[in-house]
């Protein structure tokens, strides 16, 4: 019993943590096998997930260091097994701002994103971007718009990223992958839908027109399944009609109200944040979205009743006299177990309160 | 703390780690250069985040200026970062999906031990879950799929010693059962 007893301390103290003790020198070394002519996946993939994991514990290397373990990375391209190369494509990323050369694999990456197999392509997509520059975008610039409008989800939803990622290096060519983004954003998947709808305000935010007639199309045909999305296109319309001094008859006020009705808490929450923090929020409109977070308040959620509490913070900041409906559910919450929540309440309490419930 | 219009980004995951039982870092991801650059302020982050959290089970704190959004079971502690305006539901949703991916890629044991042992795979699991701070899916079973779990019908002649012994003492475990 106590032989048991020892052992299971050890086992604890980290006798099955492959990870405890990992040396720099220790892995870059065993890492060497990845140059072995015939790549055997069962030895390669503990080593690689070795040195992926202590690049994740803030390990640095030097530019010398990193370039040698990328290019003997590279070497495992030949192997076919998934989980392996899906690392190698997470090696490439992690090491992609240190090393030299990098731009080496943009061929093999480049065959991995156009070829049949599913599961390399959304992946590898991801991993080119962030090897490539403003230069190399031109030369994949044809594979992108392809990859954006793919049937598979992952690889559109992927490409679609990665070229937002790219706008910051490289905004001009992306700017002309506008069609197919606009394509994509008519895609049945919710990602899809989203990072679509994402790249494209990007892309055209500095012309207000452009936004105007994508936003006026989206309220009314979108499709309300993907919150995300929603919460995006609630985002756009409460920006403009912000810049636009709009009142409340515009139809993208009407929109942000309809979504006070949506199913997802996501997105009423979202529509209701957006409506107190307009700078032209009447009364009425603002009374509904109180209404909403109010009822929040009471959530057994406390994510939600954190949401809640603190919007109605913010609120109590400019208009004190319209939070004070809700101020016995605040007072509910001054016993809440979660204290980031109590503290909210308490001081939304103390800009709304009246002496009678200081008292209490 | 003022508020403000969200500005309509798909930039919304700060950062996003998995603690163990003692604070310390079994995997984390940084997405904005901007918060907590270096590996040293992180682990200060880390540490004070991990102290505020690991004995109240709130489920969300501020902290830093970032709402954290959390989630424990048995040793391991999951995080989800985003800047203190953003919609803290949708960072609870990356979190659920975080922490159901995980639990189905260690098929529902999820505990420090079962990470360490499926690392790899967790890895491109968060993978999958976020990109450079954007969300790429958040539904767990669509990202389970995506990371093609490993097969584990290895062949006998490969097998070591002790997994011979352990996939008979899983069979006896569940003749027993029966």
């Amino acid at each position: 019993m106590s032989g048991f007893k020892r052992d299971k301390k050890e086992e604890e103290d980290g006798g099955g943590n492959p990870f405890q003790n990992i040396e720099k020198t220790i892995v870059l070394q065993e890492a060497r096998i990845f140059n072995e002519t015939s790549v055997n996946p069962r030895k390669c993939t503990p080593i690689l997930t070795k040195l992926l994991y202590m690049l994740n514990q803030g390990e640095q290397l030097s530019a010398k260091e990193a370039t040698d373990v990328f290019f003997a990375m590279t070497k495992l391209f030949q192997s076919k097994d998934v989980i392996l190369r899906r690392l190698v494509y997470l090696g490439i990323k992690e090491l992609s701002s240190i090393a030299d050369d990098v731009i080496i694999v943009t061929s093999s990456l480049t065959k991995d994103m156009t070829g049949k197999e599913d599961l390399y392509r959304a992946a590898a997509i991801r991993a080119l971007c962030s090897i490539t520059d403003a230069t190399m975008l031109q030369a994949i610039e044809r594979y992108m718009k392809q990859a954006i409008v793919d049937r598979n989800p992952a690889v559109s939803s992927a490409a679609l990223v990665s070229s937002l990622h790219m706008t910051k290096i490289a905004p001009e060519v992306v700017k002309r992958w506008v069609n197919e983004a606009q394509e994509a954003v008519n895609s049945d998947n919710i990602m899809v839908q989203f990072h679509a709808l994402g790249l494209l305000y990007h892309i055209r935010k500095s012309d207000r027109l452009a936004v105007t007639k994508l936003v006026a199309r989206l309220t009314r045909t979108m499709s309300s399944k993907s919150p995300y999305a929603v919460c995006m296109l609630i985002r756009i319309a409460a920006k403009l009609i912000e810049e636009e001094g709009a009142d409340s008859n515009s139809p993208y006020f009407d929109y942000i109200e309809a979504c006070f009705r949506h199913k997802s808490e996501m997105v009423v929450y979202e529509a209701a944040y957006a409506v107190v923090n307009l700078n032209r929020t009447t009364n009425r409109e603002l009374a509904q979205a109180i209404s909403v977070l109010q009822l929040f308040c009471g959530s057994p959620k406390p994510t939600l009743r954190f949401a809640a509490v603190r919007t109605l913070n913010q609120v109590a900041i400019s208009h004190p006299a319209a939070v004070t409906a809700c101020n016995l559910d605040l007072e509910n919450l001054i016993t809440d177990s979660n204290r980031s929540i109590a503290t909210l309440a308490i001081t939304t309490l103390l800009k709304t309160g009246a002496e009678s419930s200081v008292d209490r | 703390m003022e508020g403000s219009l969200l500005e309509p980004i798909l930039y919304s995951v700060k950062a996003i780690a998995i603690l163990d039982s003692d604070g310390n870092r079994i995997l984390a991801k940084y997405y904005d250069k901007n918060v907590f650059p270096t590996p040293k302020e992180q682990r200060t982050f880390e540490k004070n985040l991990f102290n505020k959290t690991h004995r109240a089970n709130a489920e969300i704190i501020m902290l830093d200026g970032l709402t954290c959004v959390y989630k424990s079971n048995v040793d391991l502690f999951f995080y989800v970062m985003g800047s203190s305006n953003e919609n803290e539901l949708i960072l609870m949703s990356v979190l659920n999906c975080l922490y159901d991916s995980v639990s189905q890629i260690l098929r529902k044991n999820v505990e420090k031990r079962a990470v360490l042992e499926s690392l790899d795979i967790v890895m491109l699991a968060m993978d999958e879950i976020c990109d450079g701070g954007i969300i790429i899916d958040a539904d767990s079973s669509s990202v389970v799929s995506r990371v093609a779990l490993r097969n584990d019908d290895i062949p006998i002649g490969e097998q070591t010693v002790a997994q011979v012994f352990q996939s008979a003492k899983e069979q006896l475990k569940w003749s027993l059962l029966k």
